[in-house]
């Protein structure tokens, strides 16, 4: 049960929540904390914050505190390598990065879990990258006191798979690349692609093991494919000949080599004659010529998954259309950019 | 009770199609058992011990019927026209009772459930068997209580409507100034301009041998027409 008295008539009572003080520009955070005893100095600053009235509670036994909910809100939500700060704020849980990874969010989990009135959480998009102690999400129940069942079966919504949130450590792979085309393979051009796939390979936390060339020509490459494997790479991106020319035989290289699977095209720009394929559980990419140009591609939104341990089929590469068409900004902002965030 | 499959597969082969509706019924079926402590109603020991009060008459329904083994003929099965996706179901042993309620917000969640899935009841039928129950459903203990007359087993009661003689069964007689009077004789039916006919092969019976039932016959016709000519008495 909740009663409103008047603020002059409140000292000596337990405030109900926290109550948020904002300055424009300068300050935003709860001036007084729940559970805090009002004493007569309290009575104008709270005016101030325009508090006329203050809430008493008398909880029923079915009825739950906004704090409590989004404490059992927040533990639900996280799983693995995703915790709660710490007592909430506000009302409000924050769910942080437990380590460093790829987030994955259930959002069916996630749309199911925001069905439930009075509940919300918000969180960061799906296969992002994130660092150990990262916001990831945040979640509050709405109302200051409710029902307990609702947030409890909310909970029970967020735990489905685990929870909601996680954080997939990257794996470090061993990568060998391939650098097809005759262009390099005789010497005719200086190699690019091959720095360009070390630098994004490095930056995952992989490593190169070794570098390969090939002309255009399917047997080399299978044979370059095998070389590596036979090294111990247990993970291969392969540049150019991914298009539609006649010289352009990378793809069937691969598959003399024993592939197993291969998805050749995705629903992305730059990007689309992007090629994922396995031998087994290894996988291999296949990057089209694009990359030499423009700073972020389908590469960069598949090699994190793939490093996750995400198997990335046909379907995740035709679900990267909404949202899959980069704008070419003058100067590159991903990921702080919408490119391959609508899947 | 045999697993979610092989009821989804069995219900549909009994209501006569596959559908969302199934699978929503089957589950509800199965949650409701579960909650109530009976977990294979369709068997001999536990068969008397189960009322189910279905909200709709809608695919589910079907379901929820086949899966509990309730039937209207046996007063296990109540139908209350709610229009409402819903069932109860009630242990009548032990007095326990929940009403689980079919989620509106479940149907806005097909999408994210079954990605890629083409058409509508497709994907609904398999985004209704991907979804948890906590999100398919929520649930009410609730109370029923069932009136002796509602019970399975023989008829206790029988009255005569003073008006049209019928007998009234189960307390479903209505008294209307001191009148005992069935429902259609005190608040009118679900049918209207009633009239009492005869009708062809009238003295047919199961036993009956070489005499056709078929009501097309050019013959038959002429015999039903003339026959619905005549004024009921």
């Amino acid at each position: 049960m909740i009663k409103k008295i008047k603020v002059q008539d409140a000292v000596g009572t337990k405030l109900a929540h926290d109550i948020t003080e904002i300055r424009p520009g300068e300050f935003k955070g709860p001036a007084f904390r729940k559970d805090h005893t009002v004493c007569d100095g309290d009575i104008c600053h709270l005016q101030r914050l325009g508090k006329d009235h203050l809430y008493v509670l008398d909880l029923e036994q079915d009825e739950i505190h906004e704090n409590d909910a989004a404490l059992i809100l927040g533990e639900a939500l996280a799983g693995d390598g995703v915790r709660c700060e710490g007592a909430p704020k506000e009302g409000k849980v924050r769910l942080l990065a437990e380590r460093d990874g790829l987030l994955m969010v259930d959002t069916a989990a996630l749309a199911a879990f925001n069905m439930v009135e009075e509940v919300m959480c918000a969180t960061l998009h799906r296969y992002t990258l994130v660092k150990a102690g990262e916001l990831v999400a945040a979640t509050r129940a709405i109302p200051l006191v409710m029902k307990r069942v609702p947030i409890e079966r909310a909970a029970a919504i967020a735990k489905q798979n685990g929870g909601v949130l996680s954080v997939k450590t990257l794996r470090k792979a061993k990568v060998g690349l391939i650098i097809t085309g005759n262009e390099v393979y005789h010497g005719r051009i200086k190699d690019r692609f091959g720095p360009i796939l070390t630098e994004k390979v490095k930056a995952m936390g992989s490593d190169v093991m070794g570098v390969e060339f090939a002309a255009d020509d399917a047997d080399m490459i299978g044979k370059a494919i095998r070389s590596h494997l036979s090294k111990g790479c247990d993970f291969l991106l392969l540049s150019g000949g991914m298009s539609v020319d006649p010289d352009d035989v990378t793809r069937h290289g691969i598959r003399l080599a024993g592939a197993t699977e291969v998805h050749y095209g995705s629903a992305v720009l730059p990007g689309a004659m992007f090629l994922v394929a396995y031998i087994g559980d290894l996988p291999i990419l296949g990057v089209p010529a694009c990359a030499l140009y423009h700073k972020t591609t389908i590469l960069d939104l598949v090699l994190p998954r793939i490093l996750a341990g995400e198997h990335v089929t046909r379907a995740e590469l035709a679900f990267l259309g909404h949202g899959g068409l980069c704008r070419d900004c003058e100067e590159c902002i991903y990921p702080h950019c919408p490119f391959g965030k609508g899947s | 009770m045999k697993n979610f499959k092989e009821l989804l597969s069995s219900s549909a082969k009994a209501h006569g199609h596959l559908c969302p509706g199934q699978a929503v019924g089957v589950r509800m079926a199965m949650l409701g058992c579960r909650l109530v402590g009976l977990d294979n109603p369709t068997e001999h020991s536990q068969i008397k011990k189960l009322l189910v009060y279905v909200e709709m008459d809608r695919c589910a329904a079907d379901a929820i019927a086949h899966v509990t083994g309730a039937k209207l003929g046996r007063r296990s099965l109540k139908f209350t026209d709610y229009g409402i996706m819903a069932a109860t179901f009630v242990n009548v042993e032990t007095g326990s009772a929940f009403r689980v309620i079919s989620t509106e917000e479940a149907r806005d969640l097909v999408t994210l459930y079954a990605p890629g899935v083409r058409g509508k009841a497709s994907q609904q039928l398999m985004a209704y068997q991907q979804m948890p129950d906590s999100v398919l459903f929520r649930v009410q203990q609730v109370r029923v209580p069932v009136k002796d007359s509602d019970l399975p087993g023989p008829t206790r009661y029988k009255a005569i409507c003073s008006r049209c003689g019928q007998v009234v069964r189960d307390r479903r007689e209505v008294l209307v100034d001191g009148e005992v009077l069935c429902k259609p004789c005190a608040h009118g039916a679900y049918f209207n301009e009633a009239k009492e006919i005869t009708w062809p092969e009238m003295n047919w019976t199961p036993a009956s041998t070489g005499v056709s039932r078929e009501p097309h016959r050019k013959h038959d016709q002429r015999i039903l027409h003339a026959h619905a000519e005549i004024p009921s008495h």
